[in-house]
């Protein structure tokens, strides 16, 4: 026991101590902090961040033919987002192209009238990026001349009001679960949860291997069991990951809150459903999953000696990571599935899944049981094979050891004292 | 007492690697284990270590079978290894606590073996910016921190430059002195010539020769002579009918079969005037033995 904290604060010390892992967490958090402040420094360039008003596009508007008469002024009283700009003449579109590169405008729209058709031609700087004449503009303009013309008509305020009601449009489920949650914040945080599981456990892998590749092994294994040594490596790198998922995510929560315009992280997140209870659920799945990708990582790490085989002899791990995580995210869409049901009991998908079932309020306790029973079960089982594998395949410093290889080591009772 | 090694046999798959080796360390000292490259060298030391387990056999330390909890032991790996972006003085204290050592007498032992050694400057470095040298200073250092009661040495200078080279005899000899006992593989025959009073020659996983070395090199008749001389001899050793196995500046290495073949040319050369500078009829070197014994096998 005192071994394996021997080995488990070393590993810390020692990931502490590499300028490559504290220069990488630092672009990270750099990248974060720059991320959640792009509007505003976007803003800040256009002068208007510090009014604190959002940005509008200048766009001009020209009817030759006076077909809205006069009434394109009243758009400048509605909220949209931009700044019209009325012209009743002939703009030629060079025209209109100078005065897009001189900054005078952003984009033009030129309303025509051709056998009763209106057509409006849309001019903007690039349209690579653009499918459509956006939206709010299309109903703006059409509503604006419908309500023209219905003036027109002379029709009472009933009537006219009778024309356009207001909708309201609900949702309700005949399946009994209901679902809480946004499924765009559940899947975001899933993506997190698999990075931080994966590339945590991957570090077990190449810190295994720059110990063989060292030559450092065979001193190591005289002076402790290999089985402390994988542990005690694990769990290393495992509290240094978890530190390094809760600074960044610290991180991240600190600039959404404080960065993004206001009730834009209350839309995105409910943070209602973030309990105490949901907390320690996440954190119990992220140490059982890390657990478990690490030890296979571990048994793949051994098997090399050469630093180019790492990534091929993680590769067997890396596809059943992968296709673990896709089965509990694409399962996500129809969490109430028999098949999302399945991905969180999984074990090599319940813990990017069952968190999340668990915050949506649609797993059983039974279903939760059942998938850390399996979960603790098959990370005992990788364990014995890992540490055995590990234990024979370390002092192996030929041809990387084949899975055939791995089978005669496995039933071998070379064990080192494992 | 000391270290039993007896009927110890291992395989791997169907290929015998050591084959029913015996033999005992009863006092300190160093004991030479030689052998070819493959010949169950490196399989016999990780298996009085512990971390190979064997097929058959005893493997006893003062009466115990041996395992980590009952032998503190050190050991030098051929294979040089040391964590090379850590420091030093980490990587010195994370193995001696894995031995079982405390922070503070880690510390003291640290700075003794460091100064002895001649690598004190370089605790706080990473290896990566030290040269072969010192590094393999380092990893002797980590073998030896935590006063082994047995240490296995193997290819101890292999790399060294002669003055460092001079500086581990010095410490292996001051080990010898405080009661440690050395097992010692080399390529190297002259250091085991120098330290070890036993040694066993191993081929192909066989014990092909062992026992005291003293012993040993007495069964043997002399079998060469070093000669020097202030002239040209080479006529006058073909005269005796001895082969001349190496010569450079007026300076023989004879094969003899025998001390009266010696003798026989020496009265060849007094005869003659010839002024002789040295004259040595020689035993046969470790290397002779090793290289006839495994030869023959």
């Amino acid at each position: 026991m005192k071994d394996l904290w021997t080995v488990a604060s070393y590993t810390i010390k020692d990931m502490f101590q590499k300028k490559t892992f504290l220069i990488s967490n630092l672009i990270i958090l750099i990248m974060i902090v720059v991320g959640f402040n792009i509007p505003n420094i976007l803003s800040s360039f256009d002068g208007e961040g510090e009014e604190g008003g959002s940005r509008t596009t200048k766009e001009l508007v020209v009817d030759s033919k006076n077909i809205y008469e006069g009434t394109l002024n009243s758009l400048n009283s509605l909220d949209l987002g931009y700044e019209f700009i009325v012209e009743n003449k002939e703009v030629s579109f060079e025209e209109i192209k100078e005065r897009i590169e001189n900054d005078e405008i952003e984009d033009a729209i030129i309303i025509d009238k051709i056998n009763d058709k209106i057509q409006m031609t849309y001019i903007v700087e690039d349209a690579t990026m653009m499918t459509e004449v956006p939206e709010s503009l299309r109903n703006t303009f059409t509503n604006l001349y419908t309500n023209l013309q219905l003036t027109k008509l002379n029709l009472s305020e009933e009537q006219l009001a009778s024309l356009s009601p207001e909708f309201e449009f609900n949702f309700k489920q005949t399946a009994e679960q209901e679902v809480k949650g946004n499924v765009f914040a559940i899947m975001l945080l899933s993506l997190v949860l698999f990075y931080a599981i994966y590339f945590c456990a991957y570090q077990v892998s190449a810190s295994i291997t720059t110990e063989k590749t060292s030559k450092i092994m065979e001193t190591l294994v005289t002076s402790t069991k290999p089985r402390t040594i994988v542990l005690g490596k694990t769990i290393g790198i495992g509290i240094v990951g978890f530190i390094q998922v809760i600074v960044i995510v610290t991180v991240a929560l600190i600039c959404a809150k404080y960065c993004l315009p206001e009730g834009v992280l209350d839309a995105v997140l409910d943070m209602s459903q973030i309990t105490p209870i949901l907390g320690i659920f996440t954190i119990l799945y992220f140490i059982l999953g890390y657990a478990t990708f690490a030890l296979l990582y571990a048994l793949t790490g051994s098997t090399v000696s050469k630093p180019e085989d790492v990534q091929t002899a993680n590769g067997p791990v890396a596809i059943v990571a992968v296709v673990g995580f896709y089965l509990s995210y694409f399962t996500m869409m129809n969490p109430t599935s028999d098949l999302n049901v399945f991905a969180s009991i999984f074990p090599f998908s319940s813990p990017f899944c069952m968190p999340f079932r668990i915050m949506m309020g649609i797993a059983t306790p039974s279903q939760i049981a059942i998938s850390f029973a399996v979960l603790v079960v098959t990370i005992l089982i990788i364990a014995n094979i890992s540490i055995k594998i590990y234990s024979n395949a370390i002092l192996n410093y030929g041809s990387r050891v084949t899975l055939k290889d791995m089978v005669k080591m496995y039933k071998s009772k070379d064990d080192n004292n494992s | 007492m000391g270290l039993i090694v007896k009927n110890v046999d291992k395989s791997f798959s169907t290929k015998k690697v050591v084959d029913n080796i015996n033999f005992e360390i009863q006092k300190p000292g160093v004991y030479g284990l030689l052998g070819t490259n493959g010949a169950g060298k490196t399989t016999t030391i990780r298996m009085i270590l512990g971390i190979l387990k064997k097929d058959s056999g005893e493997i006893t330390w003062n009466g115990k079978e041996v395992q980590r909890k009952h032998v503190n032991f050190g050991y030098l790996p051929e294979e040089r290894g040391v964590y090379p972006k850590t420091k030093v003085h980490d990587q010195l204290m994370y193995f001696a606590k894995l031995k079982g050592m405390k922070k503070e007498a880690a510390e003291e032992r640290m700075q003794y073996w460091a100064k002895r050694l001649e690598v004190e400057q370089y605790l706080q470095m990473t290896p990566e910016k030290l040269s072969k040298g010192n590094q393999q200073k380092i990893q002797f250092i980590t073998a030896i921190l935590h006063d082994p009661e047995l240490l296995v040495l193997d290819e101890p200078f292999s790399g060294l430059d002669p003055v460092n080279t001079e500086l581990l005899k010095n410490v292996i000899l001051e080990l010898i002195k405080k009661g440690t006992y050395i097992i010692m593989s080399s390529h190297q025959m002259h250091s085991i010539e120098e330290f070890a009073s036993d040694v066993l020659i191993l081929n192909k996983g066989k014990t092909v020769l062992q026992g005291n070395l003293k012993e040993i090199k007495e069964q043997y008749a002399a079998n060469r002579l070093s000669l020097s001389t202030t002239e040209n001899v080479d006529n006058l050793i073909k005269q005796a009918n001895l082969e001349i196995y190496n010569s450079k500046n007026n300076e023989y290495m004879i094969n003899i079969s025998g001390e009266d073949d010696g003798y026989r040319l020496f009265d060849i050369l007094a005869q003659n005037h010839v002024k002789v500078e040295k004259f040595e009829i020689m035993k046969p070197s470790l290397h002779d033995i090793f290289i006839e014994k495994v030869g023959e096998e």
